[in-house]
Parts: C-alpha cells; structure tokens; sequence
C-alpha cells in the first residue's frame, strides 16, 4: 500500500499534481463561495424583490426592499385586511451574481456609452494602460539605472539613498493638487504620480537587489582581468538582472494601485472614471467587470512577462512565481532532465 | 597498523627524482615571496595570518600549501592573486610586483565560480574579452580548444547550471587558463567535490598541468591531494601563520593512483601528518562524560 502522503507539510515542494489541484481551487473556491451567496436564496438575501405590490401603497414592482420593511409593511396590510406584497429574496443592488458581472463583461465592450461624448469601455481601459505605461517606462528609464549604481558603487549609495529613503514615505496622491498646478488637469500629472509613487520604493528595491550580486563572481572576473567599467557592465548587470526583473513585475503591479487614485486628480479619466460613472448609474454589475478587467490585465500581463523572462533570461533554471511557470516546466522538464543525466554520464566517464 | 610497514625516510629520493628537482630549480624564478605579513585586526587585538612568509616558485613548479585551518593558506592564495593586501612584504612576478588583480595569475576557487548567465564557451572566452588579448574570433577558437582539453567539447553551448560539480571546475579552470597566465592559483579547488570525482579532478589536472606551460600554487587541507599531485609541498603553522617546512615530494612523476600505496609517497604523508597534528593522537580523546545509563555490557 502506498504511504499516506500528508498535504501540509512545511519547506517541502507538492506533488505536480497536488499543485495543479491547489492552483485550480485557488481561483475556483472565492468563485464558489460567491456563486453560494448568489445563488442559495437561504444565504443572506438580505432584500425582497418585488413580483406583486398587493395594496402596499410605497412599494412598486421590481423593486428591492429591505427585508425588515418588507415583512413590517405586510404585517401592517394583513392587520388591516388589506393584500400582501410578495416578493423573492435578493441581495442588494451592490453585489450581483457571477452571471451578471460576466454578462456585463462581455456586453461592457458592445453598449453604447449612455452620453455621446463618454468613452467606450476599451477606451477607458486604453486610457489606463497608456498612462500606466508612460508613468511607469519614465519611472524605469531613470530608476533602474540609478538603483543599479547605487547598488553597485557605495558612494552613490551614500548620495542617494538617504534622501529617496525619506521621500518614499511621501504618499504619492498627496502631490496631486501640486501634480495639477504644475502639469495642468489632463493625462500629465497622473502620470507624475505613478512616477513619484513607483520611482522611489523602484531606485532602492533595485539597489538592494544590486547589492546581492555574488562577491564571488566579481573576484573571479577581477582575476580574469576585468576592470571596474567591465565588472560593472559585464558581471553585476547580467548577475542581478534576473532578478532585476522580477522586481520589475512586483513593482508594475504597485504601479496599478497607483492608477486609480492618479486617474482621480484633474479630469477624471480611464477605467476609474468608467468604474465611478457606472457606479453614480448603479450598474454595480459593470463596476465589477471592470475591477476583472484590471485583475485579468494585471494577472496576464504578469503572466506573460513570466514567459517572456524565460525566453530572455535562458540560464535562469528556476522560473519563479505563478502556475504559467509550472506549465511552462512540465515541458522544459525532459529536455532539462536528458541535458542532466548526459552531464552525470560524462563526469563517471573518463575525458 | 601503518606502523607495521618499514617506511624510508620521506627525504630519500631516487635517482631520477634528484635529477627531476635538479632541472627544476635550474629554471627561471617565476614567482617570490619576500616576508609576508598579513595582520587582521580584530575585536581580541591582532591577529596574524601570515607572519614573514618568504618562498619561490620555479617555472611549471607544482606548489603545493598545506596547513592547519587557520593557518591563513587562503589568505596567501588571495595575496598573490591580488584580492587582498598585505600588511608587508612583497610578491614579486617575474621580477616585478605585483599591483592588484590581473590576468596573468588566474584563479580558480573552491565555489563555483562560473557566470551562469554564459555558456560554457562564453565563460572560458570571457579573460580574453575583457583584456582584448585577441580578436573576437581568435578567442572563440583558443576557447574552444581549452574546452577541448578539459574534455567538455559536447558542453560547449550548455549553461552552468547544467554541469555538474567537477566539470564546472574543469570549465573554471579551463577560463583561468585561457588568459594564458603565469601562474595559476587554486584555492581548494576540489574541495566541494566527493570523494571519487575528487581524485577523477586530481588525475585531469595533472594531465592539464602536462599539457600547459604554467606554475600552480594549490592550496588544500587534503594531505594526500597535495603528495599526490606537488612537486614541493610549503607546510604552513597556525597562529601566526609562518612557514613549518618546504617537502620536496619524492614520489617520481607520472603519478598514477597506485602511487597512493607507494612506500614514499606514505612516507610523506606520513611526515606531514606529524608536521601539521603533532602528537594529535594523544590529545584527541574527548573529555566523556557518561550521559545515559548504559551498561558495561554494551561495550
């Protein structure tokens, strides 16, 4: 009989197919329990939706009333004699179920926006990622190569870092109202406030990561005659950009969290105008497709430079973070595997 | 056990052995060290590392240094490949000092030091990309030599991470080779290795050794790696780190692993033993004291 293998266990790495379960359920459990909600009319339900008034004066069709009200009005109509209101149990206007938020999801694209001069949904979402992209490639251009100096030359740490130290605990929507008198009221200061909010924590968690560049490998390149310009641009670079590049994707999702309070300064604009405009109209089921869509860009745009690292980045063997990866492995797995044992071959065989 | 067999003395050399150091110190001083000093200082005072270390390496000498842990071995193999300072002293090169790391003393060290985001080939070709030695394609053909010499021709275009231990030092030293240097310092080199793919490296490096013209300063705590493979093993003491003994190995060359039970080859490291512990069999017994309640019986 095989051994019972337990399911938690600490520091050690699943079964493949253990981790494809646990991957699957992470996105299947929160749906789940949303779907229970939704659907179970015995869970919460706090509201009645009308399907006949009966003589209830102040209660029309359709329309969701709280459940107290509801059973005090019909308490009130029956000791008058007068008839019930029925209705079904709902929840309220502000959570719809999957089905709706996945209908809005595909209709979003093809409704009409309800005034002329509003944008569509994709232009909103378009918007978004033009202004993220710009925030966050001026941010890069600047902060990757400052953070790599900084890890890389202690007295440009020394210059530096004091001050970006102090400067990151300034919230970025705070320069907003200055971000606007600077800038004007359009795309430019939202752009400014990704860039100050992703600049900063940028330069040094690049720096850091810098600085865990092996020694050793610098004092080998030291003794194969490489000089400091070399070392910089032929050993610390190429060691830490791997790295480098993970950072990169953690900190492009900060940048998202930026976003929304960026597009609030001067004219709204982008997909939080879209979310903001949806919601004044109470079409809660759109507000949520759109809060997917920024999930569903963000989780396959990550997805996406996760791969696009492995095609880049060839000799980095442990392809780090999400399920891609693992997918991404079971297919690299033999050929790696075959290159392996032929190393283990030769090394027993002698030269 | 080792007492039973009758040992020459480890002084004793054959004929062609004699002739063999005669020839040897015959050639050009290629590196001199002229007392050494190396000072730390450190929260207790100071602490010697090397105090007055003086040698000289002749031209494809096989130095060997030996020595305690502490004895500051390493620290000698930094100085002269220029990663460290000494506190006094000089090394010279050829005549000249020496002044910070370069090409002409390669190193190979005990941790891998590959680049692992370069093939094996664009390793071994990185010294003569970065001294502009050659031409770009001048250097892919010597590389692809070396790694023909180290046996890993069919690993050419493999990254590190898919070599094993041994055939990543074989590649390290192949890389340190390429720049053509005067002398190659390795710094335990075979250290992380087990037992069997150590003494396969020990037989491959000789075999390089043969074919290369350059000096090695190897530094090892293994006893038998430095009878095995040095011409003249420099035995180091521990705090303050000076030179014990310079052994001029008697065992003649080509070495082969039958050597390893030669009367002088076990006569050295016998020698060596007694050099670096001695007396350690008298004072090893640990202080015991009985913790369980174990019955005579067990015994």
């Amino acid at each position: 009989m095989p051994q019972r293998v337990p399911w938690f266990r600490l520091n050690r790495e699943l079964p493949h197919k253990r981790r494809l379960i646990l991957s699957f359920l992470s996105f299947v459990l929160p749906l789940a329990s949303w779907c229970i909600i939704s659907y179970v009319p015995f869970v919460w339900h706090p509201m009645r939706k009308i399907t006949d008034p009966g003589d209830v004066t102040w209660i029309s069709r359709d329309q969701l009333v709280d459940g107290d009200a509801f059973e005090t009005a019909n308490a009130q109509a029956r000791s008058q004699g007068r008839k019930e209101a029925s209705g079904t149990p709902a929840n309220p206007v502000f959570l719809p179920a999957p089905h709706e938020v996945a209908r809005a999801l595909f209709t979003g694209f093809t409704t009409r926006p309800p005034r002329p001069e509003e944008p569509w949904l994709h232009q909103s979402l378009w918007h978004s990622i033009t202004v993220i992209f710009w925030g966050f490639f001026a941010s890069s251009v600047i902060g990757v190569p400052l953070g790599v100096l900084c890890g890389a030359l202690p007295a440009m740490a020394r210059l530096n870092e004091p001050f970006i130290e102090f400067f990151r605990y300034l919230p970025a929507p705070a320069f907003g109202a200055l971000a606007v008198a600077v800038l004007g009221i359009h795309d430019p200061p939202k752009i400014a406030i990704i860039f100050i909010g992703t600049f900063f924590q940028q330069v040094l968690v690049i720096a850091n990561t810098t600085r865990r560049v092996d020694p050793a490998l610098l004092e080998a390149a030291q003794t194969l005659g490489a000089s400091r310009r070399q070392l910089l641009f032929r050993v610390v670079v190429p060691g830490v950009i791997t790295d480098i590049y993970t950072d990169m994707r953690i900190l492009l999702g900060w940048a998202w969290t930026y976003l929304i309070v960026a597009e609030l300064i001067g004219v709204s604009s982008g997909i939080t105008y879209f979310i903001n405009q949806q919601a004044k109209y109470r079409n809660y089921d759109k507000v949520f497709a759109s809060i997917f869509l920024i999930g569903l860009i963000g989780f396959f745009s990550d997805v996406f430079l996760a791969a696009l690292g492995r095609r880049l980045f060839p000799w980095a063997r442990t392809a780090r973070g999400s399920w891609m990866g693992t997918v991404a492995r079971i297919f690299r797995g033999k050929r790696e595997a075959e290159t392996r044992e032929r190393a283990a071959e030769e090394d027993v065989a002698p030269a | 056990m080792m007492g039973a067999i009758e040992l020459p003395s480890h002084t004793e050399q054959p004929p062609e052995v004699r002739e063999r150091f005669r020839r040897l110190k015959a050639r050009p001083v290629i590196l001199e060290v002229k007392k050494l000093v190396k000072a730390f200082e450190t929260p207790h005072g100071t602490l010697c590392a090397l105090d007055g270390v003086s040698l000289e390496a002749h031209r494809r000498e096989f130095l060997c240094v030996i020595g305690p842990s502490g004895c500051g071995k390493s620290t000698l193999a930094r100085i002269l490949a220029g990663l460290e300072d000494s506190t006094s002293g000089e090394v010279l090169l050829d005549g000249a000092p020496i002044r910070g790391p370069g090409p002409d003393r390669g190193m190979v060290f005990q941790a891998y030091t590959l680049f692992p985001w370069l093939t094996v080939l664009r390793n071994v070709m990185f010294g003569l990309e970065v001294t502009e030695a050659c031409s770009r394609d001048q250097a892919e053909r010597e590389a692809r030599q070396w790694i023909e010499l180290v046996g890993l021709k069919r690993f050419t275009d493999s990254y590190p991470h898919q070599l094993s231990g041994g055939m990543k030092q074989r590649v390290a030293i192949a890389r340190a080779l390429a720049n053509r240097p005067r002398i190659l310092l390795m710094d335990e080199p075979f250290g992380a290795l087990d037992a069997q793919t150590r003494s396969q490296m020990q037989a491959y490096l000789l075999q390089i050794w043969k074919a290369v013209d350059v000096t090695i300063v190897f530094i090892t705590h293994d006893l038998e790696e430095a009878v095995y493979l040095a011409d003249r093993i420099l035995v180091l003491d521990a705090h303050p780190g000076r030179i014990r003994e310079l052994v001029e190995v008697p065992v003649p060359r080509p070495r082969r692993p039958e050597h390893f039970v030669s009367p002088s080859f076990l006569a050295t490291r016998k020698h060596l033993e007694e050099l670096i512990h001695p007396g350690s069999y008298d004072h090893n017994e640990l202080p015991m004291i009985r913790m369980t309640q174990v019955g005579d019986d067990v015994e």
